[in-house]
């Protein structure tokens, strides 16, 4: 096994670890562009996985395989300081490792790839129906080429016993919210469990993406959170971008990030609303409802779209922003924003309501690899947005944020509350920021893809990745030497986060806190079941 | 479903009643089939200041019970197809059916194992209102259509542009 | 609660007056295209058709065959043939009948 010098950094010493461990080649970013890969046998994967997840600032962004060859290749993405590690195990059989370290946040995850693939963990724990309906039978179709053992009626392990009992809510659920069908156990008031199904919400986004270029695959992509189109689309157009080698130019590069603030900023304002509703504070809602408005009319002038469907292509940018209109119009819709915000803090009611519901500890948030506002509201300065910052496999572009830092927004407590207050300090540094990029200047264009013909460039795989509100979005795309995707694996924010839920509406809540934590969390059932 | 012409008689004379008997007061349910969350972020900006539904006698309401009218997102996703004829036998008649957005009317996805990718091929659709997402207005607009107090547009554009237009767009 | 009531007297109504009067956001809606009928060759619709991600376009002898209900507005069409495809400025577009949304727009512009 030949070894290839690593990047410098944290992942220097972890890279000379794992080489220690034997078994396993190291690509300098040459396989998955965009991270470090690292390919290994099965037989180091578990002391591997313990010696990646005992580092410190390592965190396990995604797990997922792909059915390329004659046998299903597993992939893991870890985060690390400086960019990700993606680590590689053809899979022969169909049990892996069991990778108990990772497991709890590794679930959701596990569930997916046994029901696209039929490979599951050694641990032989009972895995979540997840994304296939009850009636799949052996011809559904999947990703992967083996056909799965069918999962019995199972959901996640909770306790049941004594007073608890559980019923069922949704799939259709209150007005104006997208169908979700939770398993709720309770002894009478209090939660003791939720589980989610989302099988009813799944589409089979990456299933579709598959015999698509890049071009055509990037108007599936924004689709699979619309609420996320802009964080999904830039990270899918980024991995392709990195399978290729190219980089869109600087300006379309900013525009990019202008387009993900702008989204920030009224997911944030939809999340206050939503809080707002939660706690039957209807006058706060209408605020919220008003200065989200605002920002979705500012998305329509600058943009033409009022939640920025179709601004990201593969390459760069389709559509550039009015700047007048947004140097006109933002700074008075995000005022809005920030009055309603603080009438809210003063409205103890309200705030009260807030604190000490829904509460995660930073422990929790690392152990089950949550991003985004939870997280941070928990203290872990998690932001792919710092990611993004260092060069990747040799190209001299960091991305936009490399130029302009921004402050990760952080708090204490884990609540409610505090995801809250990290919600509004980052509507206020996207402002800030859009501003900075605007001075710098923005622009549409692409950097054309390379056309098929030239074989070196036209296949390869790439990871991208973007912080949507919600949270990191990663992106995985695998081409053939035609250009169009053989695997597109995309995971939003959204995928990491609801592992989180059930924990949160645990600790010691009642069933009206539920639509509050949902509220803070600000997830989308379309985004998990995809 | 393309009804026969004495179907598409009687169901307009169904219209014509619902819109005599809902045109001042009607009561909505949602209902997600799969949408990618955009369009229900719409829908519920209805209720806001800037739209605010019940000015115009429109009420959302959680109970299909209750329900006059079902608003249907998403493309029809055949694991959820059961889900949907629930909700739509659970509410009592006269009722109507609003397919709303590509997705909802046959764009975005094509009928695959996954989806139906029309919700009139589960439900009996009565309105279609196009978008992606349909804004709020659009969304206004095709709810007057739905109760009959508004006439509708679309039988009289041609979406054709340029001299030789006739009730399109220059 | 005072605060929130002197504030809303303050802050005003905001409520559009639609369907009663036009509102002035509709400007910045996305809405679908319209074709040149002129402009429009068998070869520009058979670029369009081949580019629309959403199966609103297709072509039947010399007609181009848009389903309005199946547009998402993304502008591809326009992308490909630029000369033939303009926005139609049109929002206010539900149907009763699905087939009212079908739309046949003819061919007639010159084969190069």
């Amino acid at each position: 096994m030949t070894t290839v010098e690593p990047q410098a950094g944290t992942s220097e010493q972890l890279i000379r670890r794992l080489a220690d461990l034997g078994g396993l080649e190291v690509l300098g970013g040459a396989e998955t562009r965009g991270a470090i890969t690292v390919r290994m046998l099965p037989e180091t994967l578990e002391e591997a996985t313990h010696v990646i997840a005992a580092s410190a600032d390592t965190r396990l962004a995604d797990m997922f395989a792909d059915d390329g060859g004659d046998a299903p290749t597993l992939r893991l993405i870890w985060a690390l300081e400086e960019g990700y590690l993606v680590t590689e195990t053809e899979i022969q059989g169909d049990q892996y490792p069991p990778l108990s370290d990772i497991a709890p946040a590794a679930f959701v995850e596990e569930c997916e790839i046994y029901e696209q693939f039929g490979i599951r963990p050694a641990t032989g724990k009972p895995l979540n129906r997840l994304m296939l309906p009850p009636h799949a039978g052996p011809d559904f179709p999947r990703l992967g080429h083996r056909p799965a053992e069918p999962l019995d009626e199972a959901h996640a392990l909770h306790t049941v016993g004594g007073q608890a009992f559980e019923f069922p809510f949704g799939p259709v659920r209150q007005v104006g919210v997208e169908s979700l069908y939770y398993g709720l156990v309770t002894s009478g008031e209090e939660v003791v469990d939720v589980y989610l199904f989302t099988w009813h919400k799944h589409r089979g986004v990456e299933w579709r993406l598959r015999g698509t270029t890049p071009g055509e695959g990037i108007f599936f992509a924004e689709r699979a959170e619309g609420l996320s189109a802009v964080a999904v689309g830039w990270a899918f157009a980024a991995a392709a971008e990195a399978a290729l080698g190219v980089a869109p130019p600087p300006a379309a590069a900013r525009t990019r990030a202008v387009a993900l603030e702008l989204e920030r900023l009224y997911n944030h304002a939809a999340a206050m609303a939503a809080l707002c509703q939660a706690t039957g504070l209807t006058v706060g809602q209408s605020a919220a409802e008003i200065a989200l408005e605002r920002l979705l009319r500012v998305n329509a002038a600058a943009f033409g779209h009022r939640y920025l469907f179709g601004v990201i292509e593969p390459g760069g940018t389709a559509r550039a922003p009015d700047i007048a209109v947004l140097r006109r119009d933002l700074p008075a819709a995000y005022g809005e924003l920030r009055r309603a915000a603080n009438a809210l803090l003063a409205t103890n009611s309200f705030v009260d309501r807030l604190e000490a519901c829904g509460s995660l500890t930073a422990e929790e948030a690392r152990r089950l690899g949550l991003v985004g506002p939870v997280a941070r509201a928990t203290g872990l300065a998690v932001d792919a947005r710092l990611n993004g910052r260092r060069p990747r496999s040799g190209s001299a572009d960091g991305g936009p944020y490399a130029e302009h830092p921004l402050t990760v927004v952080t708090a204490d407590g884990g609540d409610v509350f505090a995801r809250f207050q990290v919600m509004l300090g980052e509507a206020a540094e996207s402002v800030r920021l859009i501003g900075e990029f605007l001075d710098a200047g923005t622009g549409a264009g692409r950097t054309p893809l390379p056309e098929k013909g030239n074989g070196e460039l036209g296949s390869g795989h790439g990871l991208g990745w973007a912080e949507s509100s919600r949270g990191e979005v990663l992106a995985w795309v695998a081409l053939d030497e035609t250009g169009r995707i053989t695997r597109a694996r995309l995971r939003p924010g959204s995928v990491r986060n609801w592992r989180g839920f059930d924990d949160a509406c645990r600790s010691q809540n009642v069933f009206t806190d539920i639509p509050i934590i949902e509220a803070s969390f600000w997830l989308t059932a379309a985004g998990l079941a995809r | 479903m393309n009804p026969s012409r004495g179907k598409a008689e009687a169901a307009r004379r169904l219209r014509d009643t619902i819109a005599a008997q809902f045109g001042r007061s009607l009561h909505i349910r949602t209902l997600d089939t799969g949408s990618c969350a955009v369009c229900e972020q719409e829908i519920r900006l209805l209720a806001a200041p800037h739209y605010d539904l019940q000015r115009l006698g429109f009420f959302f309401t959680p109970a299909p019970r209750h329900a006059d009218l079902l608003l249907v997102t998403g493309p029809m996703i055949r694991a959820f197809d059961v889900a949907a004829r629930k909700t739509y036998e659970a509410m009592p008649g006269p009722k109507v059916v609003v397919a709303t957005g590509a997705c909802a009317l046959g764009g975005v996805y094509p009928k695959d194992p996954f989806v139906h990718g029309n919700v009139g091929e589960v439900l009996p659709v009565d309105v279609w209102i196009p978008g992606c997402p349909p804004s709020p207005l659009a969304l206004l607009q095709g709810l007057g259509v739905a109760v009959g107090r508004l006439a509708e547009r679309t039988p009289g554009l041609t979406f054709i542009a340029g001299p030789a237009a006739d009730g399109g767009e220059a | 609660m005072p605060l929130w009531f002197v504030r809303g007297l303050r802050r005003g109504v905001v409520t559009t007056r639609y369907p009663a009067r036009r509102d002035d956001s509709a400007a910045w809606l996305p809405t679908p295209p319209a074709f040149r009928s002129r402009q429009l060759t068998r070869e520009a619709a058979d670029r369009m058709v081949a580019v629309c991600p959403s199966l609103a376009l297709s072509r039947r002898d010399d007609i181009l065959v848009f389903d309005v209900g199946a547009c998402t507005a993304c502008g591809w069409c326009a992308e490909a043939a630029p000369d033939v495809v303009t926005s139609s400025g049109e929002f206010e577009l539900a149907a009763t009948v699905r087939s009212a949304l079908i739309k046949e727009i003819p061919i007639q512009g010159d084969e190069p």
